[in-house]
């Protein structure tokens, strides 16, 4: 199999890559992002936690809504769903209520998530629906070319605030621990080996995991999410953090200023699943 | 033996138990042998000064739809039941509490409301409920045995019934419900018979199969037990909330799955997840829901995924009249949906059909790989029919999906193969080297995105074409003509709920002497042109008759075959009045009514 050249952002690892076995989760299709986008290290990411721990290309699902983060699916060679417009979730939770058996990656855009789909999150949370959501932020809306988002700074300027954004944007990570969602964490495009490290776990976790992964936009946000600001302003969570705390996780989440990196939160609990199974022993059912 | 054939109506406020009695009453009569239609009607509350009636007719023969005249009309709150006195026929009975009389004041008693011709029967509903049971709770009871006593009903069968509804409650509630009927019962055994009407020892007729009283709502669940659905995902609306709520009780005890979403549009998008997943899946709404659920209707159309989503119409638009009947959902069933999101629409027109069409809509989406929208209304899920199931397995097919054939070596499986049918084989995940995304955007065979002229317009031919494929599905009717055969004076054209007062109204017409024939057009999509078209050339005048304001389904007929038809349109805010239908066929066949 032929694999198309990459751009020389992701393609420095390129020999590594091809020797670790990870290209098999890659497909043929290039990506279409911009070059320089930060999502080139999220496929990457994703790719290697799947190698990391073997997973069976025919027993997983990526599944998408709309915008740039979106066209994730095509890119990587597993059974992908490219659904509507923040129905990511929705459709995520189905896939996963028909077959347990599947590992289902939720792939969302900030726009995408906490705008149209915002409704979903709590739920799945709530449900803790076993799927990974990984959730694209680069503050803006990309693929429309650029209009602000419900995470855009304060006083950036998008073709929809010409005289700057006047809202604040909301806090997902704090919105997340309230919402109940079983493991909770931070990444950041920037820092490649830390990111892939985060997404292996959130997928590895039984549950609903959220992982916010920082990324800046190159083409339409030249002035607030970029790689020189956010590296300057991303930091890690303290040494002693303790992921079973979520107060601590709260306090964390707090600081937007300083997006701290690494896992906030995790707690173990019955899983969408197990509370089917919890049902149908109560109805005294059996599983066919 | 005469045949029988009686319409009782019980009318009563929310809380005084009118349904429940309607409910005892229609599950002991089908347990003799006795074909029932039954239809409640209740207020949007559930408690507070509303009007709930329960109707049911009950005959020895296949009815279609209830008569507009009931034989007798049983008033638990006088105030509700007034109006209704006129519905009674000539030498019907009204049965009312007799006690209160001197309480109320001028007009507000059902005794000075008591036409004449109709006989009045006022009994001390609350002195006996009293005596019995201690208190008013029961008067329910009390009126369904002064009935059962009144038309010699055997009581036994009551008995058995009221002891299972009331079970849960605990034995003192059982025993109170029992004492109140048997006090009824007493009280009018023997003391009135109505005249006319046969209703003495019935012979249970040898049935094919297990006869069972069904709502439409119930008859949907039962097919999709039948058809072994394996997921569903819901959100409440009335009225097809008692699919979801039946379904929650039965499908665990399957090992199956349900759950109640977010939203409507959660319910659609884990209903076509779990169909990429490859379940059968389904949901169910109302038009509010529907129109919610557009947007993902067409996802399933272009991904081609399938999925079912019952529907039942009420009184729109938006919020409109929750509680009471329409069929005003059709255009949205066809078409809502951006761009050209073809899809299966059927609609069943009894409540056994309810039963077939649920059933055979997992296999048809499965076989088209489409979405399938089974149409029904408010009239249609909430009345009761008795019906006749199979007692030898289930009549569906379990699994009508393409089967993969084993890929040569190297060979990419296409998700969209063009095929001469249209259809292609199906992977879904789990199964081996298969890996395919399916996406909303326009595609090619591998599914890739691909917005070419060429590959639009070949996906959009195959995405049309396949489901033309339906309108052939194996034991399944697509339409089916009653009446007279060859030439006729006046055809009905009818779908949905309304079809059953058609065929009542065309053997009314038919008993005068009119030439007349009906056809009954269960799928709306793809449209049965052919057979459409043959029976219009059969008929001088062709009438079509629908619950809703603009003729919804004569304007699809007129568009797409461009011949007249007669509307018959009318939002009643109930089923269709046989009468006015039976009207429409005499003025359209010369003889003046």
């Amino acid at each position: 199999m032929s694999i198309p050249a990459m751009p020389v952002f992701v393609d420095v690892k390129l020999r590594e890559v091809q020797e670790s076995g990870r290209l098999e989760y890659r497909s043929r299709s290039l990506p279409t992002w911009c070059p320089g986008c930060g999502y080139f290290s999220i496929v990457e990411g994703v790719t290697h936690a799947c190698n990391e721990m073997g997973i069976s290309r025919d027993q997983s699902v990526v599944v998408s809504g709309i915008g740039c983060a979106s066209r994730f699916p095509f890119f990587v060679n597993l059974y992908g769903f490219h659904t509507l417009h923040g129905r990511v979730l929705p459709v995520a939770t189905g896939i996963k209520t028909a077959n347990d058996r599947l590992t289902v990656i939720g792939i969302g855009g900030d726009g995408d998530g906490f705008a149209i789909g915002g409704g979903h999150i709590s739920h799945a949370a709530k449900r803790n629906v076993d799927i990974t959501y990984l959730l694209f932020d680069n503050g803006i809306y990309g693929l429309t070319k650029g209009q602000t988002s419900p995470l855009s700074a304060v006083g950036l300027r998008t073709t929809t605030t010409p005289f700057e954004n006047p809202e604040r944007p909301l806090n997902p990570l704090m919105m997340l621990l309230s919402y109940g969602a079983s493991w909770v964490g931070q990444a950041y495009a920037g820092h490649p080996d830390h990111l892939r490290e985060m997404i292996t776990q959130a997928v590895a976790h039984r549950g609903f995991s959220y992982l916010h992964i920082l990324s800046p936009c190159v083409t339409f946000d030249k002035t607030s999410k970029t790689y020189v600001n956010l590296g300057l302003q991303v930091r890690k969570l303290p040494e002693n953090h303790d992921p079973s705390n979520l107060m601590a996780a709260m306090h964390q989440a707090q600081d937007m200023d300083h997006p701290a990196l690494g896992l906030y939160y995790q707690q173990f609990r019955p899983t969408l699943g197990d509370t089917f199974e919890q049902v149908s022993a109560k109805a005294g059912g059996h599983n066919t | 033996m005469n045949a029988t054939d009686i319409q009782i109506a019980i009318c009563g406020s929310a809380g005084d138990g009118t349904i429940a009695a309607g409910d005892i009453l229609r599950n002991a009569v089908a347990a003799a042998g006795y074909r029932v239609i039954c239809f409640d009607v209740y207020p949007p509350e559930i408690r507070g000064f509303g009007k709930c009636i329960s109707r049911l007719r009950i005959t020895t023969e296949q009815s279609y739809s209830l008569k507009r005249q009931s034989d007798v009309l049983v008033s638990l709150d006088d105030s509700h039941a007034i109006p209704h006195a006129g519905e009674v026929r000539d030498n019907g009975a009204v049965i009312f509490e007799s006690q209160s009389i001197a309480q109320c004041g001028e007009g507000e008693h059902m005794s000075g409301h008591v036409l004449p011709g109709q006989i009045p029967y006022g009994f001390p509903l609350r002195e006996l409920a009293q005596k019995a049971t201690g208190g008013a709770r029961s008067r329910n009871l009390v009126v369904l045995g002064y009935i059962a006593g009144l038309l010699g009903l055997a009581p036994t069968s009551f008995q058995r019934i009221i002891e299972k509804k009331f079970a849960k409650q605990g034995p003192a509630v059982v025993s109170r419900n029992q004492a109140g009927f048997q006090a009824g019962f007493d009280a009018g055994a023997g003391t009135f018979k109505l005249d006319d009407v046969a209703f003495g020892p019935f012979e249970k007729p040898a049935s094919a199969g297990k006869v069972i009283m069904l709502s439409g709502n119930a008859a949907v669940v039962q097919g999709c037990l039948d058809a072994e659905l394996d997921t569903f995902f819901g959100y409440p609306i009335t009225p097809a909330t008692t699919i979801m709520e039946r379904l929650a009780s039965e499908l665990p005890k399957r090992g199956r799955r349900l759950l109640q979403t977010e939203c409507e549009i959660s319910a659609i998008a884990a209903t076509i997840g779990a169909g990429f997943a490859g379940s059968r899946t389904a949901t169910a709404t109302s038009g509010p829901g529907l129109a919610l659920m557009a947007e993902m209707l067409g996802l399933a159309t272009i991904t081609e995924t399938p999925c079912v989503v019952f529907v039942s119409q009420r009184g729109g638009p938006s919020t409109g009249m929750p509680t009471k009947t329409e069929q005003s959902d059709l255009n949205a069933a066809l078409y809502g949906s951006p761009g050209d999101a073809q899809r299966i629409v059927i609609a069943p027109t009894n409540v056994e059909g309810c039963y077939r069409c649920a059933g055979k809509a997992f296999e048809m989406a499965e076989r088209y790989q489409t979405p399938v929208i089974v149409l029904l209304d408010l009239y249609l899920s909430n009345r009761y029919e008795t019906v006749t199931l199979s007692e030898s397995g289930s009549p569906f097919v379990l699994d009508a999906n393409k089967p993969l054939r084993r890929l040569e070596p190297g060979e990419a499986y296409q998700r969209y193969a063009l095929t001469p049918d249209g259809i292609s084989p199906r992977a879904v995940p789990g199964d081996a080297n298969c890996m395919h995304v399916i996406t909303g955007l326009e595609h090619n065979e591998l599914g890739r995105p691909n917005d070419s002229a060429e590959m639009h317009t070949a996906m959009s031919r195959k995405r049309h074409d396949k489901l033309l494929g339906a309108l052939a599905h194996p034991d399944f009717t697509v339409t089916k003509r009653f009446g007279d055969t060859g030439k006729v004076k006046v055809g009905i054209l009818a779908w949905g709920s309304t079809f059953g007062e058609c065929l009542e109204a065309m053997f009314m017409a038919q008993a005068e002497g009119i030439r007349c024939a009906a056809m009954k057009v269960v799928m709306l999509s793809p449209f049965p042109e052919k057979a459409i078209s043959a029976f219009m050339d059969d008929c001088d005048a062709v009438l079509v008759p629908e619950v809703n304001y603009e003729g919804q389904f004569a304007q699809l007929v007129q568009g797409v075959l461009a011949r007249p038809v007669v509307r018959l349109s009318r939002v009643p805010s109930s089923p269709m009045p046989v009468e006015l239908i039976l009207g429409e066929i005499r003025r359209l066949s010369g003889v003046n009514a």
